[in-house]
This record gives C-alpha cells, structure tokens and sequence, in this order.
C-alpha cells in the first residue's frame, strides 16, 4: 500500500499544483501562457517517445500537430453548420488525436523503414511538403491566414461553455494530466521497454524475434496521436491554426524543448516545455536577441550537458537517495563554479545587447538598459566592463568547474559506498 | 522537340546550381557520417563574406578568399564544437549542427542587418554570352556551370586518385588503424570538415547574388539541399550529381509543360469538383506545385529505394 | 542544481523586465503596436516601430490629445506567430490597453479582428478598438467587416485597381503576363486583376497567367522569365513580395528581358535592398504606394510637415516609405479630440466618415466599412534623382519618379459590408 501511495504522490501533487497556479497568476496573459505550456507538455512528452525513448529525431512532427488542429477547426465549424455529428468541445481533443493516428500511422508507414540520420530526412521533406501544401490548397488551409473558429458550441456539463479562458485551461490542464499519465504508463509496458531496445540495438531486437520496423512505426503512430491532442487544445486554446503550426520552425522548438529539457528522463520535455516556452513569452518583448541566446542555449546543452536539464537533476539523484546530507559538500565547489558561470553569461549578455543596439537600433530609442544600469555603446567603458566580466567569469570557470565535477564524484563514490536507506 | 531540349538544358544548369550547393554536405557525410544541417548557413556566410570583400576589393578577390574564411570558420566549429559531441554519436552532431545554423543566422543579422545586401553579378559577366529561344543567357550562367562542374571533377579525382583521398576513406572504413600507421584522425576529420564547409562558402560566392543575400536564405535552401543527398543516396558524390540534375530536369519539364490534374480527370471523362473543399487538387497544374516535385520524388524514392540512387550504406 | 538554474533565469529576466516596465507614463492614451519585434521578419516590425513612435511623439510635442494627454506606443512582440498575437491580446486586455494596430501579416489581422469580436460582445464595458495599418486582405472590408476595425492603408483590389488603371493609360503596354503567389493575398490579386483588366485595360492582352508556390521556395526564376519571353509580354504585372519578388525580378535583369514591372511591393527597403539599382532600374520596376518622396506634390505640402518630413529622414537616416503609418496616428488623434473621450466606442464613432487632407488631396474614412479612400500614385524606380532612396543611412542610388496619380473615384470600389453597430 505505501509503494502504491508513493508511485501516486507525483500524480496527485502535479494535479494540485495545476488546479491551485490559476488562483496564484491570475491574469489572462499568465493563464494563456499556462494553457499553452500545458498542450506544449503533451506534445514534448510525445516527442520524447519518438527522440528520448525511440531514438528518432524528427524535424518534421509538428505535421501531426498542425493536421490535427486544421481537422479540429473545420470540425468545430461544420459543428455549427450542423454537417457533421456533434461532438463537445471536451472530448474535442480525442478527435485530434485520432487525426494525428491517421496521419502517423500513413506516414509513420513509410518513414520509419530507416533510423537514424535517414529517418530524420524523410520527416523534414514531409514537413516541408506539407508545408507547402497548406500554402496551396486554399480551400482546406486558406493559405496564409489559416482558419478560424469559436470554441463555444454551447452548454456542456455542469454549465461548461468553454467561453472564458480559465475554463479552457482546466480543460487543457485536465488533457495534460491525462496524457501526460497515459504516456508514463506506456513507458512501463513492454511495449516502452522494447522501443528503448529499438533505440539502443535494433540488431538485437531482430534476434529476439521482433521486427524493429513495426515497433518503429508503433511507437510513431502513438506519438503522433499524442501529438495530435496536443495540436487540437492548441486549436481549441488560440481558435485558430494557420501553416506555423506545421511548419518546420514549430518542429524545431519542441525538439529544443525536449532536447534542452532533457532526453533521458520522462520528466525533462515538461522541465524543458515549461522553461522554454515560459522565457520566450518573456523574453521576447525584451530583447532582439532571444533567438540567439536560445540556440546558444541548445548548442551548450548539447556539448557540455547531454542529458539536459533533467538529467543534471538524475545525476544526484543517488546521492540524495543514499543520504541527503552527502549533497552538502558540493554545496560550496558548485557555488563557486554558478557564481563564475553567471558572470560569464552577464558579461556575454551584455555585449551582445550593445552589438544589437549598435547594429539595428531605432532612431526613437535613445538609451539602452543593461540590468537597470544604462549603458552607452558608443563609448569604450561599458565594453570594457561587460569584455572583463565575460573574460573573468570564463577563466573562473575554467579554474573551478574541477572542483565542482571532483565534489561530485567524491559524494557519488560515498553514495555508492553506503547502502540504501 | 528543341523545346524539350531547351527546358532539359535549363534543367542542367539550375541541377548544376544545385550540386554545387550539395557537394560539400555529401562530401562531409560520406568522410565522417555528420549529416552537417548548418551546411546552408555556411553558404550564407560564403554569400555575405563574398559581398563585402567585393565591396573592398572585387569579386575575383572574394572567390578565392570568402571560401578560405568559411573553412576556417568550419574547422574551427568542428575542432572547439563538434568534436567534443562527437562521442555521443550521430543523433548528437545532426543535433549540434541543427543549433548551430540558429546561432549563424542571428551573428548574421547582428553584423549585416535584417533586410538583404546588394551583392550583385560583376558587371563584367552580366552581358549575354548567347541567346536561345530568345532567352539571353549571361556569361555568369555559364561561368557557374563551368565552377560546378570544376568542382565535380576535382572532387571525383581527389578522392579516387590522391593519397589523401585514400587515407580518408581508410579513416572512415577503420579509424584504428589508420591512426596506428601515423595518422591524426581528429585532424584530417577537421580539415575535411572546413574543407566540405569551404565548398559550401564557394556556392554562397557564387550562388549569392543570383538567389539574393538575406538572413533567411539558409532556412529557404537548406531543405532542398538535403532532399538531392538523400535522392542520390548519402554520401555518394555521383549519386548527388545524378539527383541535382534529375531535380533540375523535371522541375523545368513540369513548369514549361503546365499539365493539370483537371485536365486529366476530364480526358478520363470524370466530374469534377469545382466548389468542395477538395477542389484545389483539380485546380493544381504542374508548373504551381513545381518545387514542391522534389519532396515528392524524395518520398516516393523512399518507398521504392530507400537507401536513395547510389547510397551503399544505411545510417 | 535545476533550481538554481530556474534563479538564474530570473536574475538575468527579471532586471530586464523591470527596467522595460519602468519607462511608462502617468496619464497617456495608449496604443498597442503587435508586431513581430524578433525573428527572421524582425526588421519590418521595429520600422513599424519607429515611424509610429515617431509621429505618436510629433502629436504630443504639438500638445497631445484630449487637452494635453500624450499618446504612448506599447510595442508587443507577436514573433510572427499566430498564438503570440493571442497572447499579446490578453495581454493587452490585463492592461487595459483600449486600442491597438497591427498590419505584417493578413493572417494576424484576422485574429486580431476575430478576438475583438468575440471579446468586444462578451465584454462591451471593456472593448478594444482595432487600427489596421497595412493588412491588405479584401474581405476586412467586406464580408468579414467590423466595427471594431478601421483600415488605413488600401486593400489588394484597391491596389490592383491603381495600377491597372495606369496600364490602361499606358500606351506601351499590349502584352501583359501576370505572375503571383499561390496562397490567399496571390489569388485575390489574380481575381481582381482578372476582372478590372476587362473594362480598364481593354487595350492589353493577358497572354499568361501564372502562380508560383510562395515564401522563397522558388529558388530559379529563369523557367518562367523564358515563359515570359516566349509569350511576347512587354509587361509583367505581379503581386509579389519579399524573396518571391527579389529572385523574379533579378533573373528578369540577368536574362536583359525586356519589360516593365508592374508591382505593389517594390519599393519597401528589404525590395530595394534586395533587387539593387542596376536590375531595379533595367526592368522598370515600378510600384503603387500613398506618397513618394520625389513626388512635385511633396515639397508642396504645408512648411511644418514638409518640416517634419525632412526631420525624419535626418533623424532615422531612411525614407519615409509608409506615409500611412502617419495617417493612422493623425485619425487616431484627431478621432480622440473629436470623440472628446478615449472610450473606444466614441473615438470608432467618431472615426467613421471623417476626412483628412492628404498629400494628394481629401481622404475619406469610409463610414459603410470602415475602408480609407484615397489617392494614390504610381511611380518607377530611376537613377538617382532629387531625394535618393535610403535606409540606415545607406544610400542605395536609386529614387521613384511619378508615373501619374490614381484618384480616389477610380480606386473607390463597392463594398458588401453589413456593418452590425453595437
């Protein structure tokens, strides 16, 4: 009974905090915002069966997604002319995932006979193609102005209308939690393990008598219907879909958000949706640069953290189960290590504010703030302060990113001494 | 029948343009496996590069050193960036490669700008070298062939016959033990990297001013590059050369010949849909959907031939 | 360590954000300017920007609006993205924001004219106020026209209709070829082409009638300029913009076709930056705009705007390419004074039929769709005369030289609005 109530605490704790956030952050940005981290979980976590546990790296996914909203518009619509049965707006998103299966399941066919490099060519030539086709079959896609539609189909359980943003939100948080459980189950089944298998030897796979193709095209079906949930609470959410949500730019912001998040872990596309898409909303009214900083951001990752954010978390992660007081050494050696990084990345941001300013600054702005200082690009002093921090905080880090890796591998090797409990 | 043969002419000459284009990225995968997504953004840096050295000096000058420079810049990332990722396999560099085109298109608009530069033909090769069907070919349409076709040849000889040719192919074959017999396997994979991004820096020179310099060049080409390599079969230099002109060839014949799906559906003697939502697929003629033909041979050799044309090896 | 990450994102976010913030004003009527501030279409978004902090600040140094209030500009980055601009609307909806404008982007327009409907119904103590500056699509004006949305610039058909009516006028033209992009803004210049070259230009031919797939997915255009030459056109009349407008036009200059270029979008700085002056000024590139700056009626316009005019090219180093960007911001003022509140339902009321002279004469704000009328001028790029065109204080030794003016009876087309006032 305790296990069972400790696999359950995750849940329940995850369900509070989804129904507590809309009373904390209670305006419609904020709870736009959170809506759209919500359906972006889903499609993350869909992606990550496809990257993290199937060792597919598409650039082409968001086609399920973007098919799946188109779908549920002209649903919603013929809804109102009364063409089609009716269906309510909650179980709206089963209908997207559906399209999504469709889709997957036809495409998933051909594209999943190869792995690996080949595999992630033939997804962006789909995504590009379908792209284009968004484009040109006006009458399905209506090109660049996409297609529109009101949510609000009428009464639905409990005087539901879906008309005012928070009750959209439930419905989308409710999805969420759904899926996001559907999916953590999945990966428990030997359906998830042997996918993983795929993933690291399909050679292997083949012994054992599986055909590591049809296990491919099973596990890109079942993203794509996950995909195409997330894709029909987008359309619910914004009531409309237009070619970006299938074009190659949205496939490639979840494959950064669930790269940066972290690959190997289940929770790291909701770590990486949720930072990412939280920082873009707010950092782009802020700065011109924030594209850069994002792919700075990616490429780092991908060189010194592999395992993303999630996975610097699941490096403790033993040392904490053996016993929690073990992190305490490594609090010094990693403070020292954050304070260097920090001053490093002020120093960088910095300059690369002032290039930006000097480079494309509008005529009606006259000063630029750099961390409520302002600072004159046209004069040597703040490029000499923001060159000295960069420069200062890269030797630091140099000089004390030793210190913190040998702090951990003291405590992981102390950790590893002691037995459980 | 000279018709034929003028669109299948046009068709050899943007081909051309386009094996240019994929030389270097087929070059790069067949030597160390990196499928290099930020190859485009190489060819932008070429074109920008280009632009400004023939602003200081003049276009000869920025043939030769704008490719110098990008390959410097190509084996630098490959040294201090790709090298390190290397150990985490080909999923990671494709990655890598991925975030580093990201990165060159905002450095690019940093220093250049937003809105596109006026980097043009030399005037010297503007005039028409000869007219066919009316049509006036430039000097600088031929003088691009000719480059292509240059680099075609030198690429074929240098890899069949030199012995850096051979040590390369032995390094990717059985790294061990080309390194036994002396040799600096990071090394000669980071030269090839700078090389192959060099290559890419000689089509943004080339190929700049005619498809305009402007940040969002790289997103606009880059997909079309990686359809000819995976049609040619990864990694074969011929394979790359045959798919860049069957691309170049149908997608002239399909715009000189404008034939419609309606058309069709009426010599079959079918009705047709004029008001539905599927009516755009009776609408559609040939010469609308012309570059996106390429994509659709790409799937379709998939199904039939999925290790492309020419490709030996599955990834 | 995750945690810490999560500080660290808000230590270098949150000083930022605060400073951005800190700049507002006290009492100021404000405007919402959505655009895309980042990403690969950054540039037009921030010109945007500029002109109409600009001209927002030459309204308040006069003395502002309702007897000395200052408009203030809230830029708002929708990236370009669709579920940005919604976003960006509940934003403005939590700052009390009661009027916006917008214009990149058709597609945007429509959100933005879709979500005010719904939310002006819902909520009409706290309706918004919609000033579309530059989203061309027809049907804003027709069928899908609103209360809460004013049109400042002219729409596709207006603009097919300007410069179909001077290839009427123009005597060289007898074979004409039409090449546009295949998606909603292409085709319905295709249509209005189609149907206004009968009656206005009965004297050209239409020997082709082509459409391409858009965005820069045609990288050679050297397949249809031998279609063209083939055909026998002496001029192209096309839609097209951006790459689609760039490539077309430089491969027409490299093949030394010889036509004239018919277009709408020649002359924004990313087309002229793009296209250069050699291959600009061989094909006779030509567009349809409110105003140029080599106009004879620019230096005739009143001393204190002629002043304010050369204040803004001294000041931002770039032409004044969107004069109706201006408009927008002298309606939206002069509405507010009449209106005599900032309650959106009076200054819209106020808004309808109200007149303002021009450049170019009497422009009226058309009370049955809420579609400006005006005059408007087609011009074609020449050598470098009188004021030259820049951008950034580059110099790109071109200028446009006045073909003939438009007036507004021949743009002045019928509207199927039925306009529901609440």
């Amino acid at each position: 009974m305790n296990t069972l109530l400790g696999r359950l605490t995750p849940w329940i704790a995850g369900a509070a905090v989804l129904i507590a956030l809309p009373h904390v952050f209670t305006s419609g940005f904020a709870l736009t915002l959170m809506s759209q981290i919500g359906l972006l979980i889903v499609f993350a976590l869909a992606y990550n069966m496809l990257l993290g546990q199937g060792g597919m790296l598409s650039f082409g996914h968001a086609v399920y997604f973007g098919l799946a909203g188109y779908f549920t518009i002209h649903y919603l619509n013929f809804i109102y002319e009364e063409q089609v049965p009716y269906i309510p707006v909650t179980l709206i998103p089963l209908l997207g995932g559906l399209v999504g299966l469709f889709f997957g399941i036809l495409i998933g066919y051909v594209s999943t006979r190869r792995a690996g490099t080949t595999f992630a060519m033939i997804s962006l030539g789909f995504g590009e193609m379908v792209t284009a086709l968004t484009l040109v079959l006006v009458a399905i896609f209506n090109g660049e102005d996409g297609i529109q539609t009101d949510r609000v189909l009428g009464e639905e359980l409990f005087g539901i209308t879906y008309g005012p943003n928070i009750e959209v939100y439930y419905l989308i948080a409710g999805w969420c939690l759904v899926c996001t459980l559907a999916m953590f189950l999945l990966t428990r089944t030997p359906f998830g393990r042997i996918s993983n298998a795929v993933r690291d030897n399909p050679e292997r796979v083949e012994f054992i008598g599986y055909s590591s193709q049809r296990i491919r095209w099973l596990a890109f079906s079942l993203s794509s219907f996950f995909a195409g949930i997330a894709g029909a609470l987008h359309a619910v959410n914004i009531e409309h879909v237009g070619f970006e949500q299938v074009s190659v730019i949205q496939s490639g912001l979840v494959l950064f958000m669930v790269y940066i998040g972290g690959t190997a872990s289940f929770v790291g596309p909701i770590i990486g949706a949720t930072l990412l898409y939280f920082l873009q909303s707010t950092l782009t009214g802020v700065t011109e640069a924030w594209v850069l900083y994002l792919g700075v951001l990616f490429v780092g990752v991908i060189m010194f953290f592999p395992g993303g954010l999630a996975g610097l978390i699941s490096m403790h992660q033993p040392i904490w189960r053996a016993r929690a007081r073990l992190l305490a050494p490594l609090l010094v050696p990693y403070s020292r290590f954050l304070a260097a990084l920090i001053v490093c990345v002020l120093g960088c941001i910095g300059l690369i504010e002032m290039l930006y300013f000097r480079s494309s600054r509008l005529s009606t702005e006259t000063e630029l703030v750099i961390y409520g200082v302002e600072s004159d690009p046209f004069s040597a002093g703040p490029w000499l302060i923001f060159a000295a921090a960069a420069a200062l905080g890269a030797f630091a880090i140099r000089k004390t990113y030793p210190g913190a890796v040998s702090a951990w591998n003291t405590a992981i090797a102390d950790a590893r001494a002691r037995p459980l409990g | 029948m000279e018709s034929i043969i003028f669109a299948v002419f046009n068709g050899v000459l943007y081909g051309m343009l386009l094996f240019l284009l994929a030389s270097g990225l087929t070059l790069i995968f067949s030597m160390m496996g990196v499928l290099n997504f930020a190859h485009a953004s190489f060819f932008m840096l070429g074109a920008y590069f280009a632009y400004q050295i023939s602003e200081g000096l003049n276009f000869w000058a920025a043939l030769f050193i704008a490719p110098v420079i990008v390959g410097l810049v190509g084996a630098g990332i490959e040294r201090w960036g790709l090298r390190p990722v290397h150990r985490y396999g080909h999923v990671a560099e494709l990655l890598f490669t991925f975030g580093v085109a990201y990165v060159i298109e905002e450095l690019v608009q940093m220093i250049w700008g937003r809105v596109p530069v006026p980097y043009e033909i030399p005037e010297l090769m503007s005039g028409a070298l000869f007219t066919w069907q009316g049509f006036d070919y430039s000097i600088y349409r031929v003088f691009m062939l000719v480059v292509s076709v240059a680099i075609f040849v030198a690429l074929f000889a240098l890899l069949t016959y030199t012995r850096i040719g051979l040590i390369i192919r032995a390094a990717v074959s059985d790294p061990v033990h080309v390194a036994t017999l002396g040799h600096d396997i990071p090394r000669i994979f980071m030269w090839t990297f700078g090389f192959g991004c060099a290559l890419a820096g000689v089509a943004g020179v080339v190929g700049g001013n005619v498809l305009g310099t402007e940040p969002a060049m790289a997103i606009q080409l880059g997909p079309i590059v990686f359809v000819v390599i995976v049609i040619g079969g990864l990694g074969s230099l011929g394979g790359a050369l045959v798919a860049a002109l069957l691309i170049g060839i149908v997608t002239r014949l399909a715009i000189f010949y404008d034939y419609g799906l309606g058309s069709l559906f009426l010599s079959l003697g079918l009705e047709i849909d004029t008001a539905g939502l599927l009516r755009d697929f009776t609408r559609i003629t040939t010469a609308q959907v012309a570059p996106v033909l390429p994509y659709l041979m790409l799937v379709l050799m998939l199904i039939f031939k999925p290790r492309g044309l020419f490709g030996t090896r599955d990834v | 360590m995750a945690v810490l990450k999560w500080v660290r994102a808000f230590g270098i976010t949150l000083p930022i954000v605060l400073a951005a913030f800190s700049a507002r004003g006290a009492d100021t009527v404000k405007l919402g300017l959505i655009e895309p501030f980042s990403g690969p279409i950054a540039a037009v978004g921030r010109d945007t920007l500029e002109i109409f902090e600009f001209f927002a600040n030459e309204v308040n140094q006069r003395g502002g609006v309702l007897g000395g209030r200052h408009i203030e500009i809230v830029p708002l980055d929708n990236a370009m993205n669709a579920e940005k601009t919604t976003q960006q609307l509940r934003k403005v909806i939590d700052d009390d924001i009661r009027f916006v404008s917008q214009g990149v982007g058709s597609n945007h327009a429509l959100n933005i004219i879709k979500f005010l409907t719904r939310h002006n119904r819902r909520n009409p103590d706290q309706a918004i106020l919609y000033l579309n500056h530059s989203a061309v699509t027809t049907s804003f004006t027709n069928e899908l026209c609103s209360f809460w949305h004013f049109r400042f610039d002219a729409n596709v058909d207006m603009k097919v209709a300007a410069l179909v009516t001077q290839i009427g006028r123009d005597p060289s033209v007898s074979k004409l070829y039409m090449l546009n992009q295949n998606y909603a803004y292409g085709q319905a210049f295709q249509a209005a082409a189609q149907r206004l070259l009968a009656e206005r230009a009965p004297e050209a031919e239409l020997v082709g009638d082509e459409l391409i797939v858009p965005f820069g997915k045609v990288l050679d255009f050297t397949p249809y300029i031998a279609k063209i030459k083939a055909s026998g056109a002496d001029t192209v009349l096309t839609g097209n913009w951006g790459p689609d407008l760039v490539r077309f036009v430089k491969a027409a200059a490299e093949a030394n076709l010889d036509v004239a270029f018919y277009t709408i979008y020649a002359g924004i700085p990313s087309s002229v930056a793009g296209i250069g002056a050699k291959d600009g000024i061989a094909t006779q590139l030509k567009q349809v705009t409110e105003m140029h700056e080599n106009d004879a009626l620019y230096d005739q316009q009143p001393a204190g705007l002629l002043d304010t005019y050369e204040r803004w090219r001294q000041q931002t180093g770039k032409s004044l390419y969107s004069e109706r960007m201006r408009w927008t911001i002298e309606y939206f003022a002069a509405a507010l004074d009449k209106a005599g509140s900032d309650d959106p339902a009076l200054v819209a009321a106020a808004m309808e039929g109200m007149e303002m002279e021009g450049p170019a004469g009497l422009m009226a704000m058309r009370a049955a769709d809420h579609q400006i009328i005006f005059p408007m001028v087609i011009s074609t790029m020449t050598e470098d005369v009188g004021r030259p065109f820049i951008y950034d204080g580059e110099d790109y030794g071109v200028a446009f030289a006045t073909d003939g003016w438009i007036m507004s009876d021949a743009i002045e087309l019928p509207t199927t609005c039925e306009m529901k006032r609440p």
